[in-house]
């Protein structure tokens, strides 16, 4: 507990960092964010769990960007180029843009470690739920929906009940630093 | 007539065998389930050797790749005291492919459990407060049992070759 409050309380200013479009644009976070909360999703394509949570990415992609929630999908695996990403997200159908986060910079900035892993900001910018899209990869066995009802909490202007669950998946795959 | 029986015998003796023979071999890959509370009795269980414990899944291809290079660690370091134990993330959809894969690797000669907690972030929490479940991780404990060090993601080997050498 005291490990996520602290987290949660290094996190009150509005993150700034810089994306990159797939086609090599550079775009700031703060014209990607909502006016009510931003969902800042860590994925990765070549992560099968990441991958297995692909329709409920779209499924939440859709519902809560017609309730005005803004939706940020960052991709900062060094080992997975634009170009690559560009082929999933067109054989998938992803509905959604995917940014390259070069040098991990928004993740490092966030503490990212995994894909996916999830950060659900108000309009503050304060990160009121961390983690995990649910509890199962499977969905058939999901019990705690937790990015589903923070974003319900927070569009309530309620404080979610479950503010953090585990990241479970991948590392996130880091560029090398020069040190 | 007699003869028929006879043969009829042998061969359900032989069909005996080979059913008991399979069961055997398919038991001797069944993963055994580890959570919060065995966990710790787990590592505890190892005192007075160096234990990696490694967590990996079917689906994590950086696992797959490590998994041999910790059998080939495990050859190396026996006689010095090394123990490598295996625990398998993957949930019940896939965990089946799991002890074909350690086979694969060689690395069915190692213990092996599965993940089987009742409570996932406790567990993960608990292990580690800096793991957050993702793969691979690998947690090295000195000879007293007390967890040294932690590796996540892909890892050299030789990085975790040496924090081993620096326990034994």
């Amino acid at each position: 507990m005291f490990p996520l409050l602290l987290f949660l309380t290094a996190v009150v200013e509005p993150p700034s960092f810089q994306l990159s479009t797939l086609q090599g644009a550079s775009v700031q976070y703060s014209d990607l964010k909502g006016a009510k909360a931003t969902v800042v999703a860590f994925i990765g394509i070549k992560c099968p769990v990441s991958q297995a949570y692909q329709s409920r990415m779209k499924s939440l992609f859709a519902t809560y960007t017609a309730k005005g929630v803004a939706f940020v999908f960052v991709d900062a695996n060094a080992n997975e180029s634009a170009a690559e990403i560009e082929v999933y997200a067109t054989q998938a159908r992803i509905p959604f843009p995917i940014y390259k986060d070069y040098n991990n910079r928004a993740a490092d900035r966030m503490g990212t470690q995994t894909t996916p892993e999830m950060f659900l900001l108000d309009a503050a910018g304060e990160v009121r739920y961390h983690g995990a899209i649910d509890d199962a990869t499977n969905e058939a066995r999901v019990k705690t929906h937790g990015l589903r009802d923070a974003l319900d909490a927070v569009l309530a202007g309620k404080d979610p009940k479950v503010k953090e669950l585990k990241a479970f998946g991948c590392v996130l795959h880091r560029a090398k630093k020069q040190s | 007539m007699r003869a028929a029986s006879r043969e009829e015998a042998i061969m359900r003796l032989a069909f005996l065998l080979v059913f008991l023979s399979s069961i055997a071999s398919a038991q001797q890959l069944l993963l055994k389930p580890v959570d919060e509370v065995s966990y710790p009795r787990l590592v505890s269980g190892f005192k007075g050797k160096v234990l990696l414990v490694d967590f990996w899944a079917t689906w994590c291809v950086p696992c797959r790749a490590e998994l041999p290079q910790l059998v080939k660690l495990q050859a190396k370091f026996k006689a010095r005291g090394l123990e490598i134990v295996t625990i398998s993330a993957d949930e019940p959809e896939t965990v089946n492919a799991a002890p074909k894969f350690l086979k694969s690797t060689g690395a069915d000669a190692l213990p092996a459990y599965v993940k089987r907690a009742k409570d996932d972030d406790k567990f993960i929490g608990a292990l580690d407060p800096k793991w957050q479940g993702a793969l691979p991780a690998l947690f090295l404990y000195d000879k007293t049992g007390k967890k040294v060090q932690a590796f996540f993601g892909e890892t050299p080997i030789a990085r975790i070759e040496a924090a081993i050498t620096k326990l034994l």
